[in-house]
């Protein structure tokens, strides 16, 4: 027992007097505060006032049986250990009195150091019974907090939408409404595409830590998986007046690795390279082949990342706030998508950025012939 | 909807809420019932716009950057020095999830010092929303 702290106490429950004035003497010159009761009803009635860390309790004794009061101890308090002290020790009441909640079982007569080393085994279970409780209620807060969180995310586009809507309905004949209308509508129709996103984003979250997407490793080439990709990017990036250019190796870039977790680790690279860079920028793909691994760079002229968000850019609906930003800005989840699958795929992902002059996003994939060759669906 | 009425004498609202789209509805609700309205888009800048404006009401979000970001806001206006003159300015808290002070903040005389003076959901309700603003500011 730690110095200073509060006698643990221990309740006796036996009709045997001799029983009980052994257990006490015993107990308390090991520093136990012991309670000792002839009966199961004025035992129960210690138990529920007093909190006890364990409890010694006869299986035969008259009134309630040692059985009834295992059963009723559980119902006061789920965390407490019970010991049974009985005369009547076979196989059968072991197992009877562990069936009704006992943790243990000590057979009557017993030395000091029996019952002590009893006492002991059954505190230590507790104390580890009460840190994993206390370990479940941790994660069930952080669970609730989480589940808050996710929540709000979802539910900040659509109080937007509803409450343009509303504005809308209620919207007469003054001369600026068809100003308003459109404008607003324009809005409705952009958080419902945010809200779109976040809700696919985080389905691809989801599949990724439940495994149902990442498992199918094969060769896959990403040369043309990028040309693919930013061939379907082109009209975006000129709409916004970037340009957006590859220099690929003329030889392969085969990695190991999930065609389509490839696909949405490039695209979330590519999409924010253009959405946060500016009219006349540049966007710029890179892939090169060092020895035994594959480097993808996406390089943007935007506005950069502030050194102080750089540490939590791949955290979970992270955004980097920048003032004067119209919303929607990302959803918050791409980076951490593309975080989740690059050490997925066994490689890594790290950002150089500058304020003002743009971000790299650097992507290190290990080469297929060097990647463990556990899969057999190749090809 | 009404034209903007805002007129001498005008009655002033400070909405801090990090949702653009929000804010520009609050404003255009309570604009169009003469108030007028300034917007902040964090916790950290409703509180500069102070030393700006005197508002007679603040509509305050609850989670912005951080989970409790408008609890922060409240304690700075209720216990902090700084804000002294708008100690006693009604507040409303908003925000989308339903979550009551006390179940954020166990310890009751901690709640009760930053406990805003009424709490809505969002989306807001705009005759309720309305409807509450009048008699805030008319108390």
């Amino acid at each position: 027992m730690e110095p200073g702290a509060e006698p643990e106490v221990i309740v006796v429950i036996d009709d045997d007097y001799a029983m009980r004035l052994s257990c006490i003497e015993i107990l308390s010159r090991s520093g136990y505060r012991v309670e000792a009761f002839e009966d199961g009803a004025r035992g129960l009635d210690a138990v529920a006032a007093d909190k006890p860390a364990l409890i010694l309790v006869d299986l035969k004794m008259p009134g309630l049986s040692g059985l009834e009061v295992i059963a009723r101890l559980h119902e006061i308090n789920p965390i407490m250990t019970v010991v049974v002290i009985t005369g009547y020790a076979t196989i059968g009441t072991a197992v009877e009195a562990m069936n009704a909640g006992a943790h243990d079982v000590l057979p009557k007569p017993f030395s000091p150091d029996e019952l002590r080393l009893v006492v002991q085994r059954g505190l230590e279970r507790r104390r580890l019974q009460i840190e994993a409780h206390r370990a479940d209620l941790e994660r069930e807060v952080q669970r609730r907090r989480f589940v808050t969180f996710v929540t709000h995310q979802l539910k900040t586009p659509l109080v937007a939408v509803h409450q343009f809507l509303d504005l809308l309905q209620r919207l007469g004949e003054e001369p600026d409404a068809p100003a308003k209308r459109a404008e607003w509508l324009q809005r409705c129709l952009v958080r419902t595409e945010e809200l779109q996103r976040l809700i696919e984003d985080w389905l691809t979250l989801a599949k990724l830590e439940g495994g149902a997407l990442g498992r199918h490793r094969t060769r896959v080439d990403l040369k043309p998986l990028t040309s693919n990709l930013l061939a379907g990017y082109q009209a975006l990036a000129a709409s916004r007046q970037v340009s957006l250019n590859a220099e690929l190796p003329d030889t392969p870039c085969p990695v190991h690795g999930d065609p389509i977790c490839l696909t949405v680790l490039l695209d979330n690279l590519v999409a924010n390279a253009i959405q946060y860079n500016r009219p006349g920028g540049r966007v710029c793909v890179r892939a090169t082949c060092p020895p035994g691994e594959v480097v993808v760079t996406v390089q943007d002229t935007g506005a950069g990342i502030p050194r102080e968000a750089l540490p939590f850019l791949f955290e979970e609906f992270y955004r980097v706030r920048q003032p004067g930003r119209v919303s929607p800005e990302g959803t918050g989840l791409g980076l951490h998508i593309c975080r989740r699958i690059v050490s997925e795929m066994g490689g890594t992902i790290e950002v150089e950025s500058t304020e003002g002059a743009g971000s790299t996003f650097r992507v290190r994939l290990p080469a297929y012939a060097d990647a463990p060759s556990t899969t057999t669906s190749a090809g | 909807m009404a034209a903007t009425k805002a007129r001498v004498g005008t009655k002033t609202i400070l909405v801090i809420d990090d949702d653009e789209d929000f804010r520009t509805a609050v404003r255009v609700v309570l604009e169009g019932e003469g108030y007028a309205v300034v917007a902040a888009d964090s916790g950290r800048s409703g509180l500069d716009s102070l030393k700006r404006c005197t508002p007679d009401l603040v509509i305050l979000d609850v989670m912005m950057e951080t989970m409790t970001e408008g609890y922060g806001v409240s304690e700075a206006l209720k216990l902090s020095g700084e804000f002294e003159a708008f100690q006693n300015t009604p507040v409303i808290m908003v925000s989308s999830i339903q979550e009551s002070p006390d179940e954020l903040f166990p310890r009751a005389p901690e709640t009760d010092m930053i406990r805003p003076t009424s709490y809505l959901t969002k989306p807001l309700d705009i005759p309720k929303f309305l409807e509450l603003v009048r008699t805030l500011l008319r108390g």
